[in-house]
């Protein structure tokens, strides 16, 4: 896991009933739900497309990557579009979230090194838990997530389907 | 497309006339001999224009020409009339009555073709 | 546009002297057309003059040599042979030496002078009469008046046989005119007569007195109708027809476009908007060098982005006047949508060069390679109209010659080992390009010897990349040569080795969002193709739905449209072939392709896309429309995705994704060939 020196100019969102925290650096933006385009043949991880401002903007469901339910959207789901690296290349994207909070600094001695075993969630995508008002929050390792999750394409069924 | 014009007149000559200088054209010629044949004519054949004569027996051309305005065959066929003189009270009623524009008989062949082609293009 | 008067010659000069290649290349394959003879010699005449303005004695007087011994070749005293065209050509070199590194080209002058002279001293031929190149001729216009017409018929003119296209015609034949639909007394859709004319016509003609030619016009309508016949200038200060502000936007573009159609020497669109002063005098262009502006290219960028979303919000605009009720509103919608499909495809015309641009270049490189290798080459280009983005086809050089320099040193073997194997001693290099939906495909093909595997096998594991139990492919094995650090060439020649291996290809080629593909046969050649994406292009595309979700297909590939038939609708057994005019094409039925949960709608359309040489239908729900979409990139997350090329942004603000056409002709393509060997093997 990556050393947390410094504090980490986080914002904190909800996914499910966990809380997670993006470098705050790397949000560009915050969106009410906007009308998505399906991406057919798609993996349920990189499922959308959204318009910002003009802008096509995938939209990737990060709840694919943990595992967990979906539920349906409310008024508290925002789009947060943020700016990561997919195949080296610096890419906008969108993720769902259920909930926003605010942006806050998680000090380097709240984070802990995600356990090895026991987690529910593969190691590799967790930079580090950490701790913020008694409630853990996990700082996902996103370029990780998106190298793994966006490998996953379905070319094949494509083809596959078009044959039979 | 070859245009099919409908000559109606009383007068076998004229008819023969017109319909000689309009083939030279390279258009297609029916003939009637009063109103009411050049009424049954043109609501039951493809024609691309009508020149008719105004006095005729049974129907003349004014009757001819709002009977034929009536029909669906009729709206937006070009209606030429042949007057003897240009009598502005005849040329005010014949354009009441539908008509798309009139020749001075006695006319010259060229003057005919010159109408026809400016109401319909052939 | 540069300050120093030096760097704008050589700028200029740069560009004569690909012209004066071109045209040496040419007048090798034809000797005897004399336009080209002078195209040259002006060439080099013009080089000469800007050259001693400039400076640049030491390429005025060289050029100079060049030119009196080349003046024999004008006059028709001596002929044009291979050795000449070669000895051109180095001098050709030499200049471009003098220009952009004078001092290296030191004392090569003197040498390529003599061989010049050498050769032309020679054979003298009789007098050959010369033909003069016509001077560009200047076709000034007469000035005459311009006068406004307006004119409205009677309600019932339509139904007593009155035509207006043929008034418009009679009124056009008199002279170049200018017509607008006025259609303020239009009612909407739901109260209009269609039998009643409505629309009143304007019309700008330019001739010197009308008004007798137009009592001639309007003879049989004189008294029922408005007409009103004004010399233009008063017109202009009568009341406009249009609302001022709407006026003035219109006004602003139609001027916007036209400076732009200045800038890039492309022919402005027609503006509906009279002009306010009589056309200027169109002057035919000359030969040689058109008037032309150096742009900055983030200039352009700026501008196409701005283009880009001036069409989204036109089509926005276009949207919601669609819906309303107010008739000028509607006007001033389809004029800007006229004057936007104008800017987009005059700025397009700006961005966009024909590739074609490049390969010339290249025409010289398998020249110098054929001699160098003693090898008979035949290269032939094809689609040098397929335009695509500047920056991109300047990247895209180094690795396109690249690959040539592989195919014929490579690929192609000698003229004995080809005889040996049964092929003609000349070999073939072809390049090609050709849009394939929201892509380019560039390809490079050879008809040599093809890739071998067992020596890539070879290397590769030589290289570590695979061990010797690995088991691949021979697709996958041949893909490996873009492995970096690849190379199975037996020895690095002058002409392929030089640091730019076929990694390099690939990551440049990748660095500009692009694929590379090949297929090769051992013995017959082998095929490199690019595919590249279209960036910020705006191109028609028709919109179709899929059960909730709309795409978009480039117009391009669409050839028609029909319904699916009932009985194929419901039972086609498993043979998806629809019979249009005696071939049968295959289709594919696009819910299933997208997984479409729910029914598909009742009379499914079929749209049939072509793509190179292969047609299949495509059975979508509904066919919307066209629209004009602006070409977004699809981004890494989904460039795994096969049947899409890209995304678009609709009126309504939603997404659409655009079809890979190529991709799904290719998918028919597959399931026609499967069906085939299936039914085959059934018959047998």
């Amino acid at each position: 896991m990556t050393t947390f020196t410094e504090p980490m100019r986080a914002l904190t969102l909800r996914l499910d009933d966990e809380l997670f925290a993006i470098r705050a650096e790397s949000v560009r933006e915050i969106l009410d739900l906007v009308p998505v385009t399906e991406v057919p043949n798609s993996t349920p991880f990189a499922f959308g497309l959204i318009n910002v401002r003009g802008r096509v903007v995938p939209l990737a469901n990060l709840k694919v990557a943990f595992g967990m339910a979906e539920v349906e959207p409310d008024q508290d789901t925002r789009i947060v579009v943020i700016e990561t690296e997919i195949d080296q290349e610096p890419t906008v994207v969108g993720i769902v979230a259920d909930k926003v909070y605010d942006v806050t600094d998680i000090e380097p001695a709240a984070i802990e090194e995600a356990p090895r075993v026991g987690m529910r969630w593969r190691p590799d995508y967790v930079r580090g838990i950490g701790k913020r008002r008694g409630d853990f929050i996990i700082i996902p390792d996103m370029q990780r997530i998106f190298e793994i999750e966006g490998r996953r394409s379905g070319t094949s069924t494509a083809e596959e389907r078009a044959a039979s | 497309m070859t245009k099919t014009i409908l000559t109606i007149d009383d007068s076998a000559s004229i008819r023969q006339m017109v319909a000689m200088t309009l083939k030279g054209a390279g258009l297609n010629v029916l003939e009637a001999g009063n109103g009411l044949e050049g009424y049954n004519t043109a609501t039951t054949q493809t024609v691309h224009a009508v020149v008719t004569d105004l006095n005729m027996p049974v129907m003349n051309g004014l009757e001819f020409l709002k009977k034929f305005r009536q029909h669906p065959a009729g709206k937006g066929i070009p209606v030429i009339l042949l007057t003897t003189e240009s009598d502005e009270e005849l040329k005010r009623q014949a354009r009441e009555s539908g008509a798309t524009g009139w020749i001075v008989k006695p006319f010259k062949q060229d003057q005919l073709l010159a109408v026809i082609k400016k109401v319909t293009g052939a | 546009m540069s300050n120093d008067p030096a760097e704008t010659f050589r700028q200029e000069a740069r560009e004569l002297l690909e012209q004066l290649e071109q045209g040496l290349l040419d007048l090798e394959h034809n000797p005897a057309d004399d336009d080209l003879v002078n195209a040259v010699f002006r060439a080099l005449h013009t080089i000469k003059g800007s050259g001693a303005m400039f400076g640049f004695t030491d390429v005025a007087s060289f050029v100079h040599e060049f030119e009196t011994a080349f003046d024999k070749v004008r006059k028709g005293l001596s002929p044009i042979t291979p050795e000449l065209i070669a000895v051109a050509l180095d001098a050709k070199d030499h200049v471009h030496a003098l220009i952009e590194a004078p001092d290296s080209a030191d004392g090569a002058g003197e040498p390529i002078l003599a061989a010049l002279r050498g050769i032309v001293e020679g054979d003298s031929f009789p007098d050959a009469p010369m033909i003069d190149p016509a001077p560009a001729a200047g076709v000034p216009l007469e000035p005459t008046g311009r006068w406004r017409i307006r004119f409205r018929l009677p309600a019932d003119a339509l139904v007593h046989g009155t035509n207006p296209m043929l008034l418009l015609g009679e009124i056009a034949d008199l002279g170049p005119c200018e017509v607008t639909a006025l259609v303020d007394a239009v009612p909407g859709l739901d109260v209009i007569d269609p039998e009643s004319c409505l629309i009143g016509w304007q019309v700008d003609l330019t001739h010197a007195d009308p008004v007798a030619a137009l009592d001639d016009v309007f003879l049989f309508l004189k008294d029922g109708m408005e007409l009103s016949i004004e010399p233009l200038a008063i017109a202009t200060m009568s009341e406009p027809e249009l609302p001022p502000a709407a006026e003035a936007i219109l006004d602003i573009l139609a001027e916007e476009v036209e400076a732009l159609a200045v800038v890039a020497d492309v022919p402005a669109p027609k503006a509906a908007k009279p002009s306010k002063e009589p056309r200027e005098a169109t002057v035919a262009k000359s030969e040689t060098a058109s008037t032309s502006m150096r742009v900055p290219a983030e200039r352009l960028d700026e501008l196409m982005d701005k283009v880009g979303e001036l069409v989204i919000a036109q089509a926005r605009l276009s949207q919601l006047a669609a819906l309303s009720a107010d008739g000028n509103l509607k006007t001033v919608a389809e004029e800007l949508e006229r004057l936007s499909s104008g800017l987009r495809d005059t700025t397009m015309g700006i961005r966009m060069v024909p590739i074609g641009t490049i390969f010339s270049r290249f025409r010289r490189l398998v020249h110098d390679l054929s001699r160098e290798l003693d090898k008979e080459i035949e290269f032939i280009t094809t689609g040098e109209e397929t335009e695509l983005d500047k920056t991109m086809i300047e990247r895209l050089a180094d690795p396109l010659v690249h690959l040539i320099r592989n195919s014929v040193d490579h690929g192609l073997e000698s003229a004995e080992q080809r005889i040996k194997a049964g092929k003609s001693a000349k070999g073939t290099v072809r390049i090609s390009a050709v849009y394939a939906g929201a892509e380019v495909a560039i390809s490079v093909t050879d008809d040599g010897a093809g890739l071998n595997a067992a020596r890539i096998r070879a290397k590769a594991e030589e290289q570590g990349l695979i061990t010797p139990e690995t088991r691949i492919a021979d697709q996958d094995l041949y893909y490996m040569i873009f492995a970096p650090g690849f190379s199975t060439a037996k020895e690095v020649t002058s002409l392929s080795g030089r640091g730019v291996g076929m990694d390099v290809v690939k990551r440049t080629i990748d660095g500009l969002r692009g694929k590379i593909e090949l297929t090769t046969r051992p013995g017959e050649g082998t095929t490199f193709t690019l595919r590249l994406p279209l960036t910020l292009a705006i191109v028609e595309g028709m919109l179709i739905r899929v059960g909730n979700g709309r795409y978009s297909i480039p117009l391009s590939a669409v050839e028609e449209c029909v319904e699916l038939p009932a009985s194929v609708a419901t039972h086609s057994r498993g043979r998806n072939f629809l019979d249009i005019r005696g071939s049968l094409v295959p289709f594919l039925r696009l819910r299933d392709l997208f997984n479409t949960p729910g029914e598909p709608d009742a009379h499914q359309k079929v749209v049939i896309i072509s793509s190179g040489e292969g047609r299949a239908g495509l059975v979508v729900d509904q066919i919307i429309g066209n629209n004009q979409t602006v070409i977004k990139q699809l981004s890494h997350l989904h460039s795994g995705i096969e049947t899409f090329s890209g995304a678009t942004i609709l009126g309504d603000g939603a997404v659409a994704l655009i079809l890979d056409t190529s991709r799904l002709v290719s998918y028919g393509q597959a399931y026609e060939e499967k069906f085939r060997n299936e039914s085959g093997r059934a018959a047998a």
